[in-house]
């Protein structure tokens, strides 16, 4: 089942009269269930790409379907809804609510689906001992390491069950043990909850586990290799 | 979740909300306790006007207040009594003869107004009597000869009934009162001077002390030298009901001190039946009736009941008699509020400061939580929640310390004697007891909050006009 269609997709940025295509002509789609990379060089259109298919940015031309949404029909109001229910985030400097505990933090996208509160503390609870902080419910972000944090971002990003995840270089903060527990999480929960990942990443790490690599250069596909990583 | 975000951003800079919150709390602290003082000296001169000069409805001839001739009476005064005494709301009522004359004593003369009193009803009435000043006399008294006035101690003064001379007595009241031999050795230049006011002498010992005993001993100075000799007389002349001059001497049996310079100068109290002998009135007739009201908030609904039943008289309540007084009274609760508006407003500009810097500073936060789906009623909500959590809890610290200081000063009063000379020549108390109503309260606690959400736009709308991907982007 295809969660994400992208068909002839082109982001144009005009960087002081100078024109810069990030995306030029990007057709893709992704399955329910794919743990897929998207890697290039720095400036190859990754995060560009990512922020289309997340909603947060419009392409300049071409088209975008995730869930049936068509996004560039949709109203900037439209699009913020769209994110809440259907797109989790996982961002490179995990982008936590400094002023919640991990755990408001895990439930806070519930609470703004405005789940109620014993489903939303149940679903907390599941997620915290899945990324492996159920003992730290209460600890701040600021009380918690760099992997732990972005463990509680991922919990986060999953709890309300989005369509997929999109993780922008998420393992880029994090010492290697931290990267390959938090990589080990992600694959449990790709597994077990058959949520659909896109990562955009440089590291080696991340690649190494993904069961389909994207490559992009100067904003276009060069190639998309499926892996026979089991999951 | 919201409101719980909102209220924890509040704290994220502990020092910087603390400052705005401060400054809240002095702005609202400051201008609360100013408004309870200038509303305890209206209050207070309310209070004074219906208590002690005017109660709560007067009714005259058409023509007396214009043309106080003794020929204007009260035309079949029972039954203006009656409909006064049967109009409910009306708990007392008592009738007054009035005639313009000159008081005189030896060292001088003044212009007053004589009214011809019910002693006992007017007691009950008025409290002037509790305004007599001790060792001045007994408000009539039990002695009820009838040739007795009670004035004011403005009116003394005038009269030279009252001075301050430092006589050998004063001097020895003034070792019992403490003051050292030397202090007093200074003032024996003043020995046997007679000085009309206290202002006079005052003046006169500054002369002649260090500022820091004029501090110490003023006062005590000054009741030393205080000097009146109880049982002095004074004459009273005024025209007849035949317009023939007539007058009398009148035993002053006591002097009265209330707030009001004006009325203390020109308002002689005598017994009734005397001056009625002496202006040839007969039994029953009666310029003025005055009647008091069960409570203050009833004049406005009994008056225009009165005018009605009695429309070839002058019906008019104290509002109407003191309409600079009244206007106040009627429109004190909104000029507080403009008041409040513009010392908010002040204070808002501090918030705004404050919430834009915590806005620009989580630049990236807000990008999040828009990327995530927080929608821009939410983001502006929270900011505008921050907003009104910053002014609340200035703003109810501030009401509490000014409530914590107004309980206090309530109790003990705040002495502006320095500034009594133009305070009560306008009717005003030297001394303030300030008070205001908890109606402004809640006021106040509106205006707060609408502060905090004008406080909160601009900051909002620069949250609002975030891009989230270039606000993740910009760290």
């Amino acid at each position: 089942m295809k969660v994400v269609e992208i068909n002839e997709v082109q982001k144009t940025y005009h960087d002081t009269e100078v024109e810069v295509r990030a995306v030029n002509g990007v057709t893709l789609s992704f399955e329910k269930g794919d743990f897929a990379v998207i890697v290039g060089p720095s400036g190859s259109g990754k995060t560009t790409l990512l922020n289309l298919i997340g909603g947060l940015d419009q392409p300049t031309a071409g088209e975008i379907i995730v869930a049936g949404h068509r996004l560039s029909e949709l109203k900037p109001s439209e699009l913020i809804d769209f994110r809440m229910e259907h797109v989790g985030f996982v961002f490179q400097s995990y982008n936590l609510i400094p002023v919640l505990t991990a755990a408001e933090n895990v439930g806070f996208i519930m609470s703004l689906q405005k789940w109620p509160k014993e489903k939303r503390m149940a679903r907390t609870d599941e997620l915290m001992e899945a990324v492996g902080l159920s003992d730290r419910h209460k600890s701040r972000p600021s009380q918690l390491s760099g992997g732990q944090q972005q463990r509680v971002a991922v919990a986060r990003a999953l709890a309300p069950r989005p369509e997929f995840i999109l993780a922008d270089e998420p393992t880029a903060n994090l010492d290697s043990k931290s990267a390959e527990t938090l990589l080990d999480i992600m694959e449990k929960l790709n597994r077990e909850e058959e949520m659909t990942f896109i990562f955009s990443t440089h590291d080696v790490r991340v690649m190494k586990r993904a069961r389909r690599v994207i490559t992009l250069e100067d904003g276009k596909v060069v190639s998309d290799v499926r892996t026979n990583h089991s999951a | 979740m919201i409101t719980s975000i909102a209220w924890k951003n509040v704290w994220r800079n502990k020092t910087r909300s603390l400052t705005v919150i401060a400054a809240v709390t002095v702005g609202v602290f400051a201008s609360v306790f100013a408004l309870a003082a200038i509303n305890s000296s209206i209050v207070q001169r309310i209070d004074s006007a219906v208590n002690e000069e005017l109660s709560h409805i007067q009714v005259n001839h058409r023509e007396f207040r214009s043309n106080s001739e003794i020929t204007n009476i009260i035309p079949d005064p029972a039954a203006v009594v009656a409909t006064l005494r049967n109009t409910p709301g009306v708990t007392d009522v008592t009738g007054r003869i009035i005639v313009r004359g000159i008081a005189s004593a030896p060292a001088g003369s003044a212009g007053v107004e004589i009214s011809g009193i019910d002693i006992e009803k007017e007691k009950q009435m008025f409290t002037l009597s509790e305004k007599l000043i001790p060792g001045t006399g007994s408000y009539f008294g039990t002695d009820t000869r009838l040739n007795s006035a009670f004035i004011g101690e403005k009116l003394a003064r005038e009269l030279q009934i009252i001075r301050y001379i430092l006589t050998p007595e004063s001097f020895k009241a003034l070792e019992e009162k403490g003051i050292p031999a030397e202090v007093a050795d200074k003032l024996k230049p003043l020995e046997g001077q007679r000085f009309t006011t206290e202002k006079r002498l005052t003046e006169a010992y500054t002369d002649l002390l260090t500022q820091g005993e004029v501090k110490k001993y003023g006062l005590r100075i000054r009741e030393a030298a205080w000097s009146y000799r109880e049982g002095s007389r004074i004459i009273l002349t005024f025209l007849d009901f035949n317009g023939n001059q007539t007058g009398a001497a009148f035993r002053i049996c006591g002097i009265y001190r209330t707030n009001n310079d004006l009325f203390e100068a020109t308002s002689v109290f005598v017994p009734d039946g005397e001056l009625r002998r002496l202006a040839g009135l007969e039994e029953g007739v009666y310029h003025r009736f005055i009647a008091r009201l069960e409570d203050n908030d009833l004049t406005d609904k009994v008056t225009p009941v009165l005018k009605e039943a009695l429309p070839d008289l002058e019906v008019m309540n104290w509002k109407e008699i003191q309409v600079d007084l009244a206007m106040i009274a009627d429109y004190i609760n909104q000029i507080y509020a403009i008041f409040m508006v513009l010392i908010l407003a002040a204070l808002s500009f501090g918030i705004v400061n404050t919430m834009l810097m915590a806005v620009l500073e989580r630049t990236r936060e807000l990008g999040m939580l828009s990327a995530v789906g927080m929608n821009r009623r939410r983001i502006f909500r929270m900011i505008m929640l921050e907003s009104i959590f910053l002014s609340m809890v200035g703003g109810f610290a501030g009401m509490a310390v000014s409530g914590v200081a107004i309980a206090i000063t309530n109790h003990t009063g705040i002495n502006l004697v320095k500034y009594s000379e133009g305070m009560e020549a306008f009717g005003y108390s030297a001394h303030l007891y300030p008070t205001i109503g908890a109606d402004f309260f809640i006021i106040l606690t509106v205006l707060i909050v609408i502060t905090g959400i004008l406080s909160s736009v601009y900051p909002a709308r620069k949250a609002l006009q975030l891009n989230p991907v270039e606000a993740l982007r910009g760290e």
